[in-house]
Protein backbone atom coordinates (compact mmCIF):
# COMPACT_ATOMS: atom_id res chain seq x y z
CA UNK A 1 0.00 0.00 0.00
CA UNK A 2 1.09 3.61 -0.25
CA UNK A 3 0.34 5.81 2.19
CA UNK A 4 1.41 9.78 2.58
CA UNK A 5 1.94 11.68 5.71
CA UNK A 6 1.35 15.57 5.63
CA UNK A 7 2.97 17.04 8.23
CA UNK A 8 2.50 21.04 9.58
CA UNK A 9 5.70 22.60 9.66
CA UNK A 10 5.23 25.93 12.12
CA UNK A 11 6.35 28.19 14.52
CA UNK A 12 5.79 26.57 17.80
CA UNK A 13 2.91 27.88 19.92
CA UNK A 14 4.82 27.73 22.77
CA UNK A 15 7.38 30.79 21.73
CA UNK A 16 4.36 32.88 21.15
CA UNK A 17 3.74 36.04 23.47
CA UNK A 18 1.40 38.38 23.58
CA UNK A 19 1.60 41.70 24.23
CA UNK A 20 -0.84 43.98 25.90
CA UNK A 21 -2.07 45.47 22.80
CA UNK A 22 -2.97 41.57 21.60
CA UNK A 23 -0.53 41.53 19.27
CA UNK A 24 1.40 38.53 19.13
CA UNK A 25 5.16 38.65 18.70
CA UNK A 26 6.61 35.53 17.83
CA UNK A 27 10.59 36.36 18.24
CA UNK A 28 12.86 34.03 17.36
CA UNK A 29 10.09 31.06 17.52
CA UNK A 30 11.17 27.69 16.42
CA UNK A 31 9.63 25.89 13.17
CA UNK A 32 8.32 22.55 14.81
CA UNK A 33 5.97 19.98 13.45
CA UNK A 34 2.38 19.63 14.90
CA UNK A 35 2.53 17.45 17.90
CA UNK A 36 -0.05 14.95 16.62
CA UNK A 37 1.83 14.20 12.90
CA UNK A 38 4.26 11.44 14.69
CA UNK A 39 0.88 9.84 15.19
CA UNK A 40 0.20 10.63 11.79
CA UNK A 41 3.36 9.02 10.66
CA UNK A 42 2.85 5.38 12.68
CA UNK A 43 -0.60 5.17 11.09
CA UNK A 44 0.81 5.66 7.86
CA UNK A 45 3.17 3.23 8.05
CA UNK A 46 0.81 1.01 9.61
CA UNK A 47 -1.22 1.63 6.93
CA UNK A 48 1.65 0.78 3.69
CA UNK A 49 2.83 -1.95 5.84
CA UNK A 50 6.52 -3.77 5.79
CA UNK A 51 6.69 -3.71 1.97
CA UNK A 52 4.45 -0.21 1.64
CA UNK A 53 5.77 3.16 0.83
CA UNK A 54 5.25 6.05 2.94
CA UNK A 55 5.42 10.21 1.47
CA UNK A 56 6.13 13.01 3.17
CA UNK A 57 4.26 15.74 2.17
CA UNK A 58 4.17 19.34 3.59
CA UNK A 59 3.49 22.59 3.02
CA UNK A 60 5.40 26.29 2.58
CA UNK A 61 9.24 25.92 3.67
CA UNK A 62 8.27 22.99 5.61
CA UNK A 63 11.66 20.81 5.78
CA UNK A 64 11.90 17.41 4.39
CA UNK A 65 14.28 15.48 7.09
CA UNK A 66 11.60 15.67 9.59
CA UNK A 67 9.85 12.65 7.57
CA UNK A 68 13.27 11.47 6.47
CA UNK A 69 15.17 11.29 9.40
CA UNK A 70 11.88 9.19 10.86
CA UNK A 71 12.15 6.33 8.04
CA UNK A 72 10.21 7.83 4.98
CA UNK A 73 12.48 7.60 1.76
CA UNK A 74 11.08 11.27 -0.18
CA UNK A 75 9.52 14.19 1.18
CA UNK A 76 7.72 17.29 -1.12
CA UNK A 77 6.05 20.14 -0.06
CA UNK A 78 3.89 23.25 -1.56
CA UNK A 79 6.41 26.26 -1.51
CA UNK A 80 4.56 28.83 -2.39
CA UNK A 81 1.49 27.67 -0.32
CA UNK A 82 1.89 29.88 3.24
CA UNK A 83 0.32 30.06 6.61
CA UNK A 84 -3.50 30.44 5.77
CA UNK A 85 -6.38 31.26 7.83
CA UNK A 86 -8.97 29.84 5.80
CA UNK A 87 -8.23 25.59 6.19
CA UNK A 88 -10.41 24.86 3.36
CA UNK A 89 -7.98 26.83 1.08
CA UNK A 90 -4.84 24.81 3.25
CA UNK A 91 -7.18 21.42 2.40
CA UNK A 92 -7.40 22.22 -1.56
CA UNK A 93 -4.02 23.47 -2.04
CA UNK A 94 -3.26 19.80 -0.51
CA UNK A 95 -5.54 17.91 -2.25
CA UNK A 96 -3.81 19.42 -5.22
CA UNK A 97 0.06 18.30 -3.70
CA UNK A 98 -1.44 14.47 -3.48
CA UNK A 99 -3.22 14.26 -6.46
CA UNK A 100 0.43 15.27 -8.84
CA UNK A 101 1.17 11.84 -6.03
CA UNK A 102 0.26 9.53 -8.02
CA UNK A 103 -2.24 6.27 -6.86
CA UNK A 104 -2.49 6.37 -3.23
CA UNK A 105 -4.35 4.32 -0.57
CA UNK A 106 -4.39 6.46 2.48
CA UNK A 107 -3.31 10.42 3.15
CA UNK A 108 -2.81 10.47 7.25
CA UNK A 109 -2.73 14.34 8.51
CA UNK A 110 -2.30 15.26 12.07
CA UNK A 111 -5.84 16.18 13.56
CA UNK A 112 -4.29 19.19 15.43
CA UNK A 113 -7.00 20.96 17.44
CA UNK A 114 -5.86 24.32 17.06
CA UNK A 115 -6.43 23.16 12.72
CA UNK A 116 -9.67 21.37 13.18
CA UNK A 117 -10.96 21.60 9.96
CA UNK A 118 -7.83 21.04 7.70
CA UNK A 119 -8.27 16.73 7.84
CA UNK A 120 -11.90 17.02 7.06
CA UNK A 121 -12.03 19.65 3.84
CA UNK A 122 -8.69 17.78 2.42
CA UNK A 123 -10.70 14.72 2.25
CA UNK A 124 -13.90 16.76 1.01
CA UNK A 125 -11.76 18.17 -1.88
CA UNK A 126 -10.03 14.76 -2.77
CA UNK A 127 -13.81 13.09 -2.46
CA UNK A 128 -12.77 10.65 0.22
CA UNK A 129 -14.08 9.44 3.05
CA UNK A 130 -12.75 10.84 6.51
CA UNK A 131 -12.06 9.30 9.92
CA UNK A 132 -10.99 11.92 12.57
CA UNK A 133 -9.25 11.37 15.72
CA UNK A 134 -7.69 8.36 14.63
CA UNK A 135 -5.17 6.38 17.57
CA UNK A 136 -4.16 3.81 15.71
CA UNK A 137 -5.31 1.98 12.62
CA UNK A 138 -3.81 -1.27 10.75
CA UNK A 139 -5.08 -3.30 7.59
CA UNK A 140 -7.03 -6.20 7.65
CA UNK A 141 -6.73 -9.25 5.89
CA UNK A 142 -9.90 -8.31 3.31
CA UNK A 143 -7.80 -5.33 2.94
CA UNK A 144 -10.35 -2.62 5.25
CA UNK A 145 -8.55 -0.27 7.42
CA UNK A 146 -9.17 -1.25 10.78
CA UNK A 147 -9.16 2.05 13.64
CA UNK A 148 -9.56 2.37 17.06
CA UNK A 149 -10.11 5.78 18.09
CA UNK A 150 -11.19 6.86 21.45
CA UNK A 151 -15.39 8.86 21.21
CA UNK A 152 -15.96 10.61 24.77
CA UNK A 153 -16.09 7.51 27.35
CA UNK A 154 -15.93 4.94 24.55
CA UNK A 155 -13.28 3.08 22.08
CA UNK A 156 -14.40 2.62 18.98
CA UNK A 157 -13.43 0.36 15.93
CA UNK A 158 -14.49 1.87 12.88
CA UNK A 159 -13.34 -0.05 9.22
CA UNK A 160 -13.81 0.62 5.31
CA UNK A 161 -12.23 0.40 2.16
CA UNK A 162 -9.42 2.46 0.41
CA UNK A 163 -8.64 5.31 -0.71
CA UNK A 164 -9.32 7.05 3.08
CA UNK A 165 -8.17 10.16 4.68
CA UNK A 166 -6.93 9.91 8.71
CA UNK A 167 -6.76 12.33 11.08
CA UNK A 168 -4.49 11.06 13.84
CA UNK A 169 -4.15 12.00 17.23
CA UNK A 170 -1.16 11.35 19.58
CA UNK A 171 -1.96 10.49 23.06
CA UNK A 172 1.47 12.20 24.16
CA UNK A 173 5.08 12.88 23.53
CA UNK A 174 6.72 11.46 20.52
CA UNK A 175 8.13 8.09 21.83
CA UNK A 176 11.53 7.56 19.84
CA UNK A 177 12.30 10.86 18.38
CA UNK A 178 15.31 10.18 15.56
CA UNK A 179 18.78 11.02 16.76
CA UNK A 180 21.25 13.63 15.98
CA UNK A 181 22.86 11.86 13.63
CA UNK A 182 19.66 10.75 11.18
CA UNK A 183 18.54 13.89 11.73
CA UNK A 184 22.13 15.74 10.16
CA UNK A 185 22.14 12.84 7.75
CA UNK A 186 18.21 13.76 6.48
CA UNK A 187 18.94 17.12 6.10
CA UNK A 188 21.72 16.39 3.32
CA UNK A 189 18.75 15.33 1.38
CA UNK A 190 16.89 17.54 -0.39
CA UNK A 191 12.93 17.97 -0.62
CA UNK A 192 10.70 17.22 -3.83
CA UNK A 193 8.91 20.72 -4.93
CA UNK A 194 5.22 20.43 -6.47
CA UNK A 195 3.99 23.42 -8.26
CA UNK A 196 0.56 23.95 -6.30
CA UNK A 197 -0.52 27.41 -7.02
CA UNK A 198 -0.99 29.82 -3.94
CA UNK A 199 -4.75 29.40 -3.12
CA UNK A 200 -7.42 32.48 -2.51
CA UNK A 201 -8.35 32.41 0.82
CA UNK A 202 -11.90 33.28 1.66
CA UNK A 203 -11.34 34.73 5.66
CA UNK A 204 -8.63 37.19 6.54
CA UNK A 205 -7.49 37.78 9.89
CA UNK A 206 -8.17 41.38 11.21
CA UNK A 207 -6.48 41.43 14.67
CA UNK A 208 -5.48 39.59 17.56
CA UNK A 209 -6.60 40.89 21.45
CA UNK A 210 -6.39 39.52 24.81
CA UNK A 211 -9.13 37.20 26.10
CA UNK A 212 -11.51 38.92 28.59
CA UNK A 213 -10.75 37.14 31.31
CA UNK A 214 -7.01 36.45 31.29
CA UNK A 215 -4.68 35.34 34.01
CA UNK A 216 -5.70 33.90 37.47
CA UNK A 217 -6.77 36.24 40.44
CA UNK A 218 -3.41 35.69 42.85
CA UNK A 219 -4.24 35.19 46.34
CA UNK A 220 -0.78 36.32 47.88
CA UNK A 221 0.50 36.47 51.35
CA UNK A 222 1.98 33.01 54.06
CA UNK A 223 0.24 29.72 53.66
CA UNK A 224 -2.34 30.81 56.05
CA UNK A 225 -3.63 33.72 54.54
CA UNK A 226 -3.61 32.58 51.21
CA UNK A 227 -5.61 29.52 52.07
CA UNK A 228 -8.02 31.46 53.90
CA UNK A 229 -8.39 33.57 51.33
CA UNK A 230 -9.06 30.70 48.86
CA UNK A 231 -11.94 29.26 51.21
CA UNK A 232 -13.81 32.65 51.35
CA UNK A 233 -13.16 32.96 47.52
CA UNK A 234 -14.96 29.44 46.98
CA UNK A 235 -17.44 29.93 49.49
CA UNK A 236 -18.31 32.96 47.69
CA UNK A 237 -19.02 31.15 44.48
CA UNK A 238 -20.56 28.48 46.44
CA UNK A 239 -18.52 25.68 46.29
CA UNK A 240 -18.16 24.87 49.67
CA UNK B 1 -28.59 35.41 5.68
CA UNK B 2 -29.06 32.25 7.11
CA UNK B 3 -27.07 29.98 9.82
CA UNK B 4 -27.25 26.43 9.42
CA UNK B 5 -25.87 23.87 11.97
CA UNK B 6 -24.95 20.25 12.00
CA UNK B 7 -25.42 18.00 15.01
CA UNK B 8 -24.72 14.44 15.04
CA UNK B 9 -25.40 13.99 18.77
CA UNK B 10 -28.20 15.89 21.24
CA UNK B 11 -25.40 18.12 23.37
CA UNK B 12 -23.64 19.92 20.46
CA UNK B 13 -27.65 21.11 19.77
CA UNK B 14 -28.19 23.84 21.88
CA UNK B 15 -24.70 25.57 22.42
CA UNK B 16 -24.52 25.59 18.41
CA UNK B 17 -27.94 27.26 18.40
CA UNK B 18 -27.85 29.40 21.22
CA UNK B 19 -24.58 31.02 19.00
CA UNK B 20 -26.40 30.88 16.13
CA UNK B 21 -29.80 32.57 18.04
CA UNK B 22 -27.33 35.62 18.80
CA UNK B 23 -25.99 35.97 15.94
CA UNK B 24 -28.96 36.01 14.38
CA UNK B 25 -31.26 38.08 16.73
CA UNK B 26 -30.72 41.53 15.29
CA UNK B 27 -32.21 41.08 12.05
CA UNK B 28 -34.11 37.68 12.85
CA UNK B 29 -32.82 35.31 9.97
CA UNK B 30 -33.51 31.98 9.51
CA UNK B 31 -31.59 29.47 11.87
CA UNK B 32 -31.93 25.65 10.06
CA UNK B 33 -30.51 22.51 11.51
CA UNK B 34 -28.96 19.72 9.83
CA UNK B 35 -28.62 16.55 12.18
CA UNK B 36 -27.06 13.32 11.28
CA UNK B 37 -28.31 10.79 13.61
CA UNK B 38 -31.61 9.13 15.14
CA UNK B 39 -35.30 10.36 14.93
CA UNK B 40 -34.89 10.83 18.75
CA UNK B 41 -32.09 13.71 17.94
CA UNK B 42 -33.78 14.97 15.16
CA UNK B 43 -37.19 15.52 17.11
CA UNK B 44 -35.10 17.30 20.12
CA UNK B 45 -33.78 19.75 17.53
CA UNK B 46 -37.44 20.04 15.95
CA UNK B 47 -38.27 21.50 19.74
CA UNK B 48 -35.42 24.22 20.09
CA UNK B 49 -36.07 27.32 18.18
CA UNK B 50 -35.22 26.31 14.80
CA UNK B 51 -37.28 27.22 11.41
CA UNK B 52 -36.57 23.55 10.13
CA UNK B 53 -34.88 20.32 10.34
CA UNK B 54 -33.14 18.23 8.15
CA UNK B 55 -32.98 15.08 9.13
CA UNK B 56 -30.76 11.89 7.70
CA UNK B 57 -30.96 9.02 9.31
CA UNK B 58 -28.53 6.95 10.54
CA UNK B 59 -28.08 2.87 10.04
CA UNK B 60 -27.37 1.47 13.05
CA UNK B 61 -23.37 0.67 13.28
CA UNK B 62 -23.22 3.28 10.47
CA UNK B 63 -21.00 6.47 11.63
CA UNK B 64 -22.49 9.71 10.82
CA UNK B 65 -19.41 10.26 9.00
CA UNK B 66 -20.29 7.79 6.18
CA UNK B 67 -22.86 10.76 5.47
CA UNK B 68 -20.94 12.83 4.14
CA UNK B 69 -22.01 12.95 0.56
CA UNK B 70 -25.55 13.61 1.66
CA UNK B 71 -24.90 16.61 3.36
CA UNK B 72 -22.64 18.08 0.64
CA UNK B 73 -25.36 17.47 -1.87
CA UNK B 74 -27.68 19.35 0.89
CA UNK B 75 -25.32 22.62 1.38
CA UNK B 76 -24.76 22.80 -2.76
CA UNK B 77 -28.63 23.30 -2.32
CA UNK B 78 -29.03 24.82 0.50
CA UNK B 79 -27.30 27.92 0.03
CA UNK B 80 -26.56 29.07 3.81
CA UNK B 81 -24.29 32.07 4.80
CA UNK B 82 -22.70 30.39 7.99
CA UNK B 83 -22.36 26.34 8.85
CA UNK B 84 -21.36 25.69 12.51
CA UNK B 85 -20.87 22.47 14.35
CA UNK B 86 -18.74 21.02 17.11
CA UNK B 87 -15.38 19.80 17.08
CA UNK B 88 -16.37 16.33 17.63
CA UNK B 89 -15.35 14.28 15.04
CA UNK B 90 -18.33 13.23 13.44
CA UNK B 91 -19.87 16.77 12.41
CA UNK B 92 -16.34 17.84 11.43
CA UNK B 93 -16.22 15.32 8.81
CA UNK B 94 -19.92 16.56 8.34
CA UNK B 95 -18.68 20.02 8.37
CA UNK B 96 -15.90 19.78 6.07
CA UNK B 97 -18.17 18.25 3.50
CA UNK B 98 -20.42 21.42 3.55
CA UNK B 99 -17.92 23.77 3.49
CA UNK B 100 -15.96 22.37 0.27
CA UNK B 101 -18.76 21.45 -1.46
CA UNK B 102 -20.48 25.44 -1.03
CA UNK B 103 -16.88 26.68 -1.49
CA UNK B 104 -17.07 28.06 2.17
CA UNK B 105 -13.99 29.36 3.83
CA UNK B 106 -13.67 26.98 6.72
CA UNK B 107 -11.98 28.25 10.14
CA UNK B 108 -12.27 26.88 14.10
CA UNK B 109 -11.68 27.31 17.33
CA UNK B 110 -14.99 29.89 16.93
CA UNK B 111 -16.70 31.69 20.09
CA UNK B 112 -18.73 34.67 18.31
CA UNK B 113 -20.56 35.24 15.19
CA UNK B 114 -21.74 38.73 13.68
CA UNK B 115 -23.72 39.09 10.46
CA UNK B 116 -22.73 42.15 8.39
CA UNK B 117 -24.50 42.08 5.16
CA UNK B 118 -22.69 39.73 2.92
CA UNK B 119 -19.97 39.83 5.51
CA UNK B 120 -19.34 37.20 8.57
CA UNK B 121 -16.90 37.82 11.43
CA UNK B 122 -15.55 35.25 13.56
CA UNK B 123 -14.20 35.84 16.42
CA UNK B 124 -11.86 32.65 17.91
CA UNK B 125 -9.51 30.86 20.61
CA UNK B 126 -6.11 30.84 18.79
CA UNK B 127 -2.68 29.65 20.12
CA UNK B 128 -4.26 27.52 22.66
CA UNK B 129 -5.97 30.40 24.36
CA UNK B 130 -3.44 32.92 24.33
CA UNK B 131 -5.40 35.42 22.32
CA UNK B 132 -8.70 36.12 20.61
CA UNK B 133 -8.36 36.51 16.92
CA UNK B 134 -11.25 38.08 14.52
CA UNK B 135 -11.28 36.89 11.13
CA UNK B 136 -13.60 38.05 8.85
CA UNK B 137 -14.76 36.90 5.07
CA UNK B 138 -17.50 37.19 2.63
CA UNK B 139 -20.28 34.30 3.21
CA UNK B 140 -20.02 31.38 3.04
CA UNK B 141 -18.03 30.25 5.60
CA UNK B 142 -18.35 27.44 7.63
CA UNK B 143 -16.87 27.65 11.79
CA UNK B 144 -16.16 24.54 13.84
CA UNK B 145 -17.40 25.82 17.35
CA UNK B 146 -15.87 25.75 20.48
CA UNK B 147 -18.61 24.16 22.70
CA UNK B 148 -18.28 24.82 26.29
CA UNK B 149 -21.38 23.94 27.99
CA UNK B 150 -24.76 23.19 27.36
CA UNK B 151 -27.11 26.53 26.68
CA UNK B 152 -30.76 26.46 28.66
CA UNK B 153 -32.99 26.45 25.78
CA UNK B 154 -36.64 28.39 25.87
CA UNK B 155 -39.48 26.19 24.92
CA UNK B 156 -40.30 26.81 21.11
CA UNK B 157 -42.91 25.89 18.59
CA UNK B 158 -41.89 22.69 17.15
CA UNK B 159 -39.99 23.19 13.92
CA UNK B 160 -41.02 20.51 10.55
CA UNK B 161 -38.58 17.62 10.15
CA UNK B 162 -37.72 17.13 6.79
CA UNK B 163 -36.15 13.66 5.60
CA UNK B 164 -33.46 13.55 3.87
CA UNK B 165 -33.00 10.28 1.42
CA UNK B 166 -29.17 9.24 1.96
CA UNK B 167 -26.99 6.74 1.21
CA UNK B 168 -23.71 6.00 3.39
CA UNK B 169 -20.55 6.08 1.34
CA UNK B 170 -19.54 3.63 -0.74
CA UNK B 171 -16.34 3.09 0.96
CA UNK B 172 -18.22 0.50 3.18
CA UNK B 173 -17.53 2.97 6.74
CA UNK B 174 -18.72 0.59 9.73
CA UNK B 175 -18.72 0.46 13.41
CA UNK B 176 -17.05 -2.93 14.20
CA UNK B 177 -17.64 -2.45 17.64
CA UNK B 178 -17.72 0.39 20.76
CA UNK B 179 -16.17 -0.46 24.16
CA UNK B 180 -16.62 1.61 27.11
CA UNK B 181 -13.41 3.22 27.82
CA UNK B 182 -11.55 2.95 31.46
CA UNK B 183 -13.25 5.56 33.72
CA UNK B 184 -13.03 6.02 37.07
CA UNK B 185 -16.02 5.56 38.96
CA UNK B 186 -17.33 9.29 40.38
CA UNK B 187 -14.38 11.56 38.54
CA UNK B 188 -16.28 12.23 35.66
CA UNK B 189 -19.55 13.48 37.76
CA UNK B 190 -17.60 14.93 41.01
CA UNK B 191 -18.21 18.16 41.84
CA UNK B 192 -14.91 18.28 43.52
CA UNK B 193 -11.35 17.49 41.89
CA UNK B 194 -7.84 17.37 42.88
CA UNK B 195 -5.56 17.02 40.06
CA UNK B 196 -1.79 16.47 40.95
CA UNK B 197 0.85 16.98 38.66
CA UNK B 198 4.90 16.54 39.27
CA UNK B 199 4.98 18.57 41.67
CA UNK B 200 4.05 15.95 44.22
CA UNK B 201 8.10 14.46 44.84
CA UNK B 202 7.29 11.14 46.20
CA UNK B 203 4.22 8.70 46.09
CA UNK B 204 4.39 8.48 49.95
CA UNK B 205 2.99 12.46 50.03
CA UNK B 206 -0.44 10.95 48.39
CA UNK B 207 -1.57 10.47 51.74
CA UNK B 208 -1.28 14.36 52.38
CA UNK B 209 -3.42 14.86 49.42
CA UNK B 210 -6.03 12.20 49.92
CA UNK B 211 -6.57 13.77 53.28
CA UNK B 212 -7.14 17.04 51.63
CA UNK B 213 -9.45 15.42 49.43
CA UNK B 214 -11.51 13.62 52.40
CA UNK B 215 -11.82 17.13 53.97
CA UNK B 216 -13.15 18.28 50.48
CA UNK B 217 -15.37 15.32 49.17
CA UNK B 218 -13.40 15.69 46.47
CA UNK B 219 -12.30 13.10 44.07
CA UNK B 220 -8.06 12.47 43.24
CA UNK B 221 -6.82 13.22 39.65
CA UNK B 222 -3.67 13.80 38.20
CA UNK B 223 -1.56 14.99 34.84
CA UNK B 224 -0.78 12.03 32.16
CA UNK B 225 2.85 11.62 33.65
CA UNK B 226 1.56 11.22 37.37
CA UNK B 227 -0.33 8.21 35.55
CA UNK B 228 1.77 7.14 32.82
CA UNK B 229 5.61 7.62 33.54
CA UNK B 230 4.73 7.08 37.49
CA UNK B 231 1.75 4.85 37.92
CA UNK B 232 0.69 6.42 40.78
CA UNK B 233 -2.97 6.96 39.94
CA UNK B 234 -4.10 4.67 37.05
CA UNK B 235 -4.58 5.50 33.69
CA UNK B 236 -8.20 6.62 34.38
CA UNK B 237 -7.73 9.10 36.22
CA UNK B 238 -5.48 11.61 34.02
CA UNK B 239 -7.04 14.33 32.51
CA UNK B 240 -6.72 15.92 28.99
CA UNK B 241 -6.85 15.77 26.07
CA UNK B 242 -5.84 12.09 25.76
CA UNK B 243 -7.32 11.04 28.81
CA UNK B 244 -10.58 12.19 30.99
CA UNK B 245 -12.59 15.66 30.20
CA UNK B 246 -14.53 16.43 33.43
CA UNK B 247 -16.33 19.51 34.49
CA UNK B 248 -16.64 19.65 38.10
CA UNK B 249 -17.20 23.01 40.11
CA UNK B 250 -14.00 23.27 41.63
CA UNK B 251 -10.61 21.70 40.16
CA UNK B 252 -7.87 22.25 42.30
CA UNK B 253 -4.59 21.74 40.50
CA UNK B 254 -1.21 20.83 42.72
CA UNK B 255 2.13 20.83 41.11
CA UNK B 256 0.74 20.98 37.72
CA UNK B 257 2.19 22.93 34.72
CA UNK B 258 -0.76 23.94 33.41
CA UNK B 259 0.08 22.53 29.56
CA UNK B 260 -2.66 22.93 26.87
CA UNK B 261 -3.03 19.28 26.64
CA UNK B 262 -3.97 19.35 30.24
CA UNK B 263 -6.12 21.89 30.45
CA UNK B 264 -8.27 21.09 27.68
CA UNK B 265 -9.12 18.04 30.04
CA UNK B 266 -10.80 20.81 32.80
CA UNK B 267 -12.01 23.56 30.38
CA UNK B 268 -15.56 22.74 31.48
CA UNK B 269 -14.54 22.82 35.22
CA UNK B 270 -16.30 26.35 36.76
CA UNK B 271 -13.38 27.46 38.80
CA UNK B 272 -10.04 26.06 38.76
CA UNK B 273 -7.35 27.04 41.45
CA UNK B 274 -3.97 26.27 40.76
CA UNK B 275 -1.01 25.77 43.89
CA UNK B 276 2.41 26.30 41.68
CA UNK B 277 5.52 27.14 42.99
CA UNK B 278 6.52 29.00 39.63
CA UNK B 279 5.41 32.22 39.09
CA UNK B 280 5.84 31.85 35.61
CA UNK B 281 3.51 28.67 35.04
CA UNK B 282 0.85 28.72 32.44
CA UNK B 283 -1.55 27.56 34.42
CA UNK B 284 -2.08 30.82 35.83
CA UNK B 285 -2.77 31.84 32.55
CA UNK B 286 -6.08 30.38 32.37
CA UNK B 287 -7.10 29.36 35.99
CA UNK B 288 -9.29 30.99 38.05
CA UNK B 289 -7.24 31.71 41.60
CA UNK B 290 -3.71 31.46 41.52
CA UNK B 291 -1.66 30.74 44.65
CA UNK B 292 2.28 31.18 44.19
CA UNK B 293 3.76 28.75 46.64
CA UNK B 294 5.08 25.31 47.71
CA UNK B 295 2.09 22.96 47.41
CA UNK B 296 3.94 21.48 50.73
CA UNK B 297 3.33 24.46 53.16
CA UNK B 298 -0.54 24.97 51.12
CA UNK B 299 -2.03 22.00 51.45
CA UNK B 300 -1.58 21.89 55.48
CA UNK B 301 -2.71 25.30 55.57
CA UNK B 302 -5.87 24.73 53.64
CA UNK B 303 -7.08 21.88 55.46
CA UNK B 304 -6.36 24.06 58.90
CA UNK B 305 -8.81 27.45 56.88
CA UNK B 306 -11.55 24.28 55.87
CA UNK B 307 -11.34 23.07 59.52
CA UNK B 308 -11.14 26.07 61.09
CA UNK B 309 -14.00 27.63 58.39
C1 LIG C 1 -0.70 20.10 6.86
C2 LIG C 1 -0.17 21.44 7.26
C3 LIG C 1 1.09 21.81 6.85
C4 LIG C 1 1.61 23.04 7.20
N1 LIG C 1 2.87 23.39 6.79
C5 LIG C 1 3.34 24.62 7.10
C6 LIG C 1 4.62 25.06 6.65
O1 LIG C 1 5.33 24.32 5.97
N2 LIG C 1 5.05 26.32 7.01
C7 LIG C 1 4.28 27.15 7.79
O2 LIG C 1 4.70 28.27 8.08
N3 LIG C 1 3.06 26.76 8.21
C8 LIG C 1 2.57 25.53 7.89
N4 LIG C 1 1.34 25.14 8.30
C9 LIG C 1 0.66 25.93 9.30
C10 LIG C 1 -0.08 27.09 8.80
O3 LIG C 1 -1.02 26.85 7.83
C11 LIG C 1 -0.68 27.61 10.08
O4 LIG C 1 -1.95 28.12 9.94
C12 LIG C 1 0.18 28.71 10.60
O5 LIG C 1 1.52 28.28 10.73
C13 LIG C 1 -0.31 29.23 11.94
O6 LIG C 1 -0.51 28.23 12.86
P1 LIG C 1 -0.43 28.51 14.40
O7 LIG C 1 -1.16 27.42 15.06
O8 LIG C 1 0.98 28.72 14.76
O9 LIG C 1 -1.20 29.92 14.65
P2 LIG C 1 -2.67 30.37 14.35
O10 LIG C 1 -3.45 30.35 15.58
O11 LIG C 1 -3.22 29.65 13.19
O12 LIG C 1 -2.36 31.83 13.90
C14 LIG C 1 -2.27 33.00 14.72
C15 LIG C 1 -2.07 34.18 13.81
O13 LIG C 1 -0.75 34.27 13.35
C16 LIG C 1 -0.73 34.30 11.93
N5 LIG C 1 0.39 33.55 11.49
C17 LIG C 1 0.71 32.33 11.92
N6 LIG C 1 1.81 31.89 11.33
C18 LIG C 1 2.21 32.85 10.49
C19 LIG C 1 3.32 32.97 9.61
N7 LIG C 1 4.23 31.98 9.45
N8 LIG C 1 3.43 34.13 8.92
C20 LIG C 1 2.53 35.12 9.08
N9 LIG C 1 1.46 35.04 9.91
C21 LIG C 1 1.30 33.94 10.60
C22 LIG C 1 -2.00 33.65 11.52
O14 LIG C 1 -2.42 34.00 10.23
C23 LIG C 1 -2.91 34.16 12.55
O15 LIG C 1 -3.32 35.44 12.27
C24 LIG C 1 0.81 23.91 7.98
C25 LIG C 1 -0.45 23.53 8.40
C26 LIG C 1 -0.95 22.33 8.04
C27 LIG C 1 -2.32 21.95 8.50
C1 LIG D 1 0.09 14.92 22.04
C2 LIG D 1 0.20 15.14 23.51
C3 LIG D 1 -0.90 14.84 24.33
C4 LIG D 1 -0.84 15.04 25.70
N1 LIG D 1 -1.93 14.77 26.46
C5 LIG D 1 -1.90 15.02 27.79
C6 LIG D 1 -3.05 14.79 28.62
O1 LIG D 1 -4.09 14.33 28.15
N2 LIG D 1 -2.97 15.08 29.94
C7 LIG D 1 -1.83 15.59 30.51
O2 LIG D 1 -1.83 15.87 31.72
N3 LIG D 1 -0.73 15.82 29.77
C8 LIG D 1 -0.74 15.53 28.43
N4 LIG D 1 0.39 15.76 27.68
C9 LIG D 1 1.62 16.17 28.37
C10 LIG D 1 1.63 17.64 28.69
O3 LIG D 1 2.09 18.35 27.56
C11 LIG D 1 2.56 17.95 29.88
O4 LIG D 1 3.83 17.46 29.58
C12 LIG D 1 2.08 17.36 31.20
O5 LIG D 1 0.72 17.68 31.43
C13 LIG D 1 2.91 17.92 32.32
O6 LIG D 1 2.58 17.30 33.54
P1 LIG D 1 2.86 18.05 34.92
O7 LIG D 1 2.21 19.36 34.93
O8 LIG D 1 2.50 17.08 35.99
O9 LIG D 1 4.46 18.16 34.95
P2 LIG D 1 5.42 19.38 34.73
O10 LIG D 1 5.17 20.04 33.45
O11 LIG D 1 6.79 18.86 35.02
O12 LIG D 1 5.01 20.41 35.86
C14 LIG D 1 5.23 20.26 37.23
C15 LIG D 1 4.91 21.58 37.89
O13 LIG D 1 4.98 21.47 39.29
C16 LIG D 1 5.52 22.68 39.81
N5 LIG D 1 6.09 22.35 41.12
C17 LIG D 1 7.20 21.64 41.38
N6 LIG D 1 7.36 21.51 42.71
C18 LIG D 1 6.33 22.14 43.30
C19 LIG D 1 5.95 22.35 44.66
N7 LIG D 1 6.67 21.85 45.68
N8 LIG D 1 4.84 23.07 44.92
C20 LIG D 1 4.10 23.57 43.88
N9 LIG D 1 4.41 23.39 42.59
C21 LIG D 1 5.52 22.68 42.30
C22 LIG D 1 6.52 23.13 38.79
O14 LIG D 1 6.73 24.54 38.88
C23 LIG D 1 5.85 22.72 37.48
O15 LIG D 1 5.08 23.78 36.94
C24 LIG D 1 0.35 15.54 26.29
C25 LIG D 1 1.45 15.85 25.47
C26 LIG D 1 1.39 15.65 24.11
C27 LIG D 1 2.57 16.00 23.26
Amino acid sequence: MKAIVIYKWARATASARVRESGEVDWGAAKMTAGDDDPAALDVAKAIAGADGDVVGLTIGDGEAAWALARGVATAFTAPQVGPLADESATAGALAQAVRQLGEVDAVVIGDDPAHPGVAPALAAHLGWPVVLAVGSAALSGDGRVVITRKAGAEVETISLVTPVVLGAVAAGEEARPPGMMETIKARKKPIGELSVAAPAEAVTSTQTRRPARSGAKLLGGEPAEAAAALVTELRGDGLL
Amino acid sequence: MSIWVLATAADQLSPLLAAAREATEPTGQAVEAVVVGTAELATAASGMGVGRVHWIETAPDIPAEAYVGAVADLARRAGADVWLSGAAPAPRALLGAAAAACGAGLVGGGVALRLDGPTVTVERNALDGAVVETLTGPAPLAVVWDLTEAQPVDAAATAPVETVAAEPSKSGLRRDSVEPAATAAGLLTAERVIGIGRGVKARADLALIEDLAADLGAEMACSMPVADDLHWLGPERYIGRSGQRIAPGLYLALGISGEPQHMEGVRGAKVVVAVNKDPAAVIFRSATYGIVGDLYEFVPALREALRQD
